[in-house]
Order: structure tokens, then C-alpha cells, then sequence
């Protein structure tokens, strides 16, 4: 068995059971070294567990609550500025678009095409629209 | 004794009354089958000013070509429920339409007024009239059939349009048929609208659906007639005067001898289009769609989806 740091750590943290155990426990009978860096990482655990726990004065920190603003939120809101935008450009484009018009010689044929099955139609009816730029 | 001398007036008057009455129909179909070229004058005292045009008119049996005498080179053929607008040679607008089975209604009493010469040839004078007022004086060509003279009058009995041939030419023109169909809009009769039967002694004879979604019914009174088009986009009218009438604002165009409104609804936009003498423009007006403002959104959907 090489060196198993990572096993040590593990092992502290009460994270190893089974065969990894034994052979572990095994292991720091038999090496020196594994023992000893067992031993150094016990003694810098209890160092930082006899730590003062201070309390920070209100305001210098901001009241950050990681569950109130987490990255889907933010994702979401995004979504919802991009949906926006969109929606204005639409309107946008739809406002500066001119409205679809119906040419008035489209209507002027489908009147004159009618008229012209009536008896009266003949000199008496029929008219030249006059043609203006459209 | 009254009795009596009215009975002998009504038996006297009668006969001499129904020898008189032409049916207006045959009398204007005379010309439906003659061929010449004319070119014809049209002035209209329209409450927008006047409105005159120089044209020329070639028939050749049911065939009509109408072209401007102006120089522009704007040309339509028509007949037999197909029109052509052409310009330089270029289709501007075309439509092909059948005709329904329902008939117009007779609403127009002729009488003869005597022979006349007109351009030096024989032809007779008729006044038609509707609802005891005379609405057009007739001068119609004994040889071809052909209206020579056609005066309009409003319900004040002044003069509305006026139109008369400059000259007629009996040579046959030899009209060729139009075969340029690539703008043919082919109308499809339906019976769908929830529009009036009549309105204002005008009957509603046809409506049509085409495939550009273009709604139109078309309305006769005998010898006047107009559509009434339902779009699906507001209609373009350059040069429009904003007319109020009771029924809400329009906007409204006079050619010689046309007439054009315009206006929207929520769901359409709408226009008539007609030769009907003005003193019958608000009464009909009234009885269809009023002007609706389509809102915003309705504008929006138009705009983006037509």
C-alpha cells in the first residue's frame, strides 16, 4: 500500500468503513510516516475547533442568503429581461411597420368586373379610376 | 260626380302611362351587343369639387375597352364579369367574377321623351325615375343602342355627373382579348354576410369571398350600383377628404363619376365603392358597418400578420 493521505483525512472523518478500514488501521501500524501525518492532522483539527467564534457587526456583510438568490434565479430573470426585449422589438418593428393596405384598384376590378354583368353597364357607368403612385 | 271624372281620368291615363314605360333593362341592353369607338366626356359636380375626365370607349359586342384620351396610357377591357386595369402596357389590378340568380329589383319607371339628333344621327331621350324624382336623363343612339348621353341628377334634381360622346365611329374596333390572367383574382359567390338585403332601395344581388380573403357584396338599384368590400387590412386612399356623416368618420375619394369611402371596423377594414349620386351616400352608409377604431393590438396583429 502506497501512502493514503486522502484515506487519512477520510478516516478522521469517520468516512471509512469495511475492508478500506482495516487495511488503513493495518497500514498506520506498519508506517511511521502515515501515523505521524495522522497525527499532525488531528492536533490542526482540534486547533481550529478551540477557535473563538466571532460574530460580525450587521451591515458588513450584506444579508446574502445563497438560497434566496441562487444561479437559477438569476437565469430566470435574464430569461425574462431577453423575453421582454424581444416583446419591445416586436412592438417596436410592429409600430414602425406600415399597416398592410388593400390597393383601391384591386376593389375598383372586383366592382367593375361585377358592374359588368349588369344591363346598365356601357357608357352610361363604366369609369377611368385615375392612377396615382401608390 | 267626383268619382265618376276620376275613373274616366284613371281609365284615360292608364293605357297612355303603359305605352310610355319602357323596361329599363331592355332599354340599356339595346347596346350590349353593337360595335363602335367613341370618345366621351365625363363631368361630375361632386361636393369635393369637380371631377372630369376625356375617355375613349371601343366596344366590340360584350367586350368594352376604356382608355384615358390623357396620354397616361391607363387602359381597362371589361365584359361579361371581367375587368383588366393596365398602365404602360403593365396589369395593375384584374378580377373575373360570375354573376348569383337574384335579379335587381325594378325600382326605375322610363319614359320616352321623343326623338332627338345627337352627333347628327337619330336617337331618343328617356328620363328615368325612381320613387317619382327624376335621377337620369338617357340619349340613346337608334342604330347602335349606344348610350350617347347619360346626365345623373340628385335628389334636388340638379345635375350629379354628365356624360356624352365627343364623337361615334360604327366601324367595328376589333377589340383583342386580354391574355395576360397573371392577376386574375377569381371571386367566389357566397352567402355568408350578415348585411342588409336593401338598403335605401339598393338590393343586395351577389357577395363574393377570393382568395385574398376580400369580402364583397354587391348592391343595385336597376340602373346605380356599389360594393361594399370587407378586407382584411385598411384600403389605401391617397388623397382622401375626411367626411363626417351620422354614422362616424370616413374617408372619401370622387372620380368622374365614382365614388370611394373608406373606413375600419374592430374586426375589417371597409370601403364602398359606387356611382351612386351623393344624396344617397348617407343612407346607406347608415345601414352598414359603422366606423370602429380597431384599438391597438388589432393594429399590431394587422401590421405584423396582415
Amino acid at each position: 500500500m502506497t501512502h493514503p493521505s486522502e484515506s487519512i483525512s477520510a478516516y478522521l472523518d469517520g468516512e471509512l468503513h469495511g475492508s478500506e478500514l482495516s487495511q488503513l488501521v493495518d497500514h498506520l501500524g506498519s508506517c511511521g510516516r502515515c501515523s505521524a501525518e495522522m497525527e499532525d492532522l488531528q492536533r490542526v483539527r482540534a486547533a481550529v475547533r478551540s477557535l473563538p467564534v466571532l460574530e460580525l457587526p450587521r451591515g458588513v456583510v450584506p444579508d446574502a442568503d445563497p438560497v434566496v438568490v441562487p444561479l437559477r434565479r438569476h437565469k430566470g430573470m435574464w430569461a425574462g429581461v431577453a423575453a421582454a426585449v424581444v416583446i419591445a422589438m416586436i412592438a417596436i418593428a410592429a409600430l414602425v411597420t406600415p399597416d398592410p393596405q388593400t390597393s383601391l384598384y384591386e376593389l375598383n376590378s372586383r366592382f367593375g368586373a361585377r358592374a359588368s354583368l349588369d344591363p346598365a353597364f356601357g357608357p352610361a357607368k363604366i369609369v377611368v379610376p385615375p392612377l396615382v403612385s401608390e | 260626380m267626383r268619382r265618376l271624372i276620376a275613373f274616366v281620368v284613371f281609365l284615360t291615363v292608364l293605357p297612355a302611362t303603359a305605352a310610355l314605360a319602357t323596361d329599363l333593362d331592355e332599354l340599356l341592353s339595346q347596346g350590349k351587343d353593337a360595335s363602335y369607338s367613341a370618345e366621351q366626356v365625363i363631368s361630375c359636380s361632386t361636393p369635393d369639387g369637380e371631377r372630369d375626365a376625356l375617355i375613349r370607349i371601343e366596344q366590340d359586342g360584350d367586350e368594352l375597352r376604356v382608355s384615358s384620351s390623357l396620354g397616361d396610357d391607363v387602359q381597362i377591357t371589361a365584359g361579361a364579369g371581367g375587368w383588366t386595369l393596365t398602365r404602360d402596357d403593365g396589369l395593375v389590378a384584374q378580377a373575373n367574377v360570375d354573376r348569383g340568380e337574384t335579379e335587381a329589383t325594378p325600382l326605375y319607371t322610363v319614359e320616352e321623351r321623343g326623338t332627338v339628333e345627337y352627333l347628327g344621327r337619330a336617337a331618343m331621350a328617356y328620363l328615368l325615375i325612381r320613387d317619382g324624382e327624376p335621377r337620369a336623363e338617357l340619349v340613346i343612339d337608334d342604330e347602335t343602342g349606344a348610350v350617347v348621353e347619360a346626365v345623373t341628377l340628385t335628389i334636388e334634381d340638379e345635375v350629379y355627373c354628365e356624360r356624352r360622346f365627343l364623337s361615334l365611329d360604327t366601324d367595328a374596333p376589333g377589340i383583342e382579348e386580354s391574355s395576360d390572367a397573371s392577376g386574375n383574382i377569381p371571386a367566389t359567390l357566397v352567402d355568408t354576410s350578415s348585411l342588409p338585403q336593401s338598403v335605401a332601395g339598393f338590393e343586395l344581388l351577389d357577395q363574393y369571398e377570393d382568395e385574398d380573403g376580400v369580402r364583397f357584396a354587391y348592391y343595385s338599384d336597376g340602373f346605380f350600383s356599389f360594393a361594399l368590400f370587407e378586407t382584411p387590412s385598411a384600403v389605401a386612399l391617397p388623397e382622401a377628404t375626411p367626411v363626417e356623416l351620422s354614422s362616424g368618420l370616413y374617408l372619401r375619394v370622387f372620380t368622374a363619376g365614382q365614388v370611394t369611402y373608406v373606413w375600419e371596423t374592430r374586426q375589417s377594414g371597409m370601403a364602398l365603392v359606387g356611382d351612386l349620386p351623393p344624396d344617397l351616400h348617407e343612407a346607406v352608409l347608415s345601414e352598414m358597418p359603422h366606423p370602429e377604431d380597431p384599438g391597438l393590438f388589432r393594429r399590431w396583429w394587422r401590421a405584423l400578420f396582415g
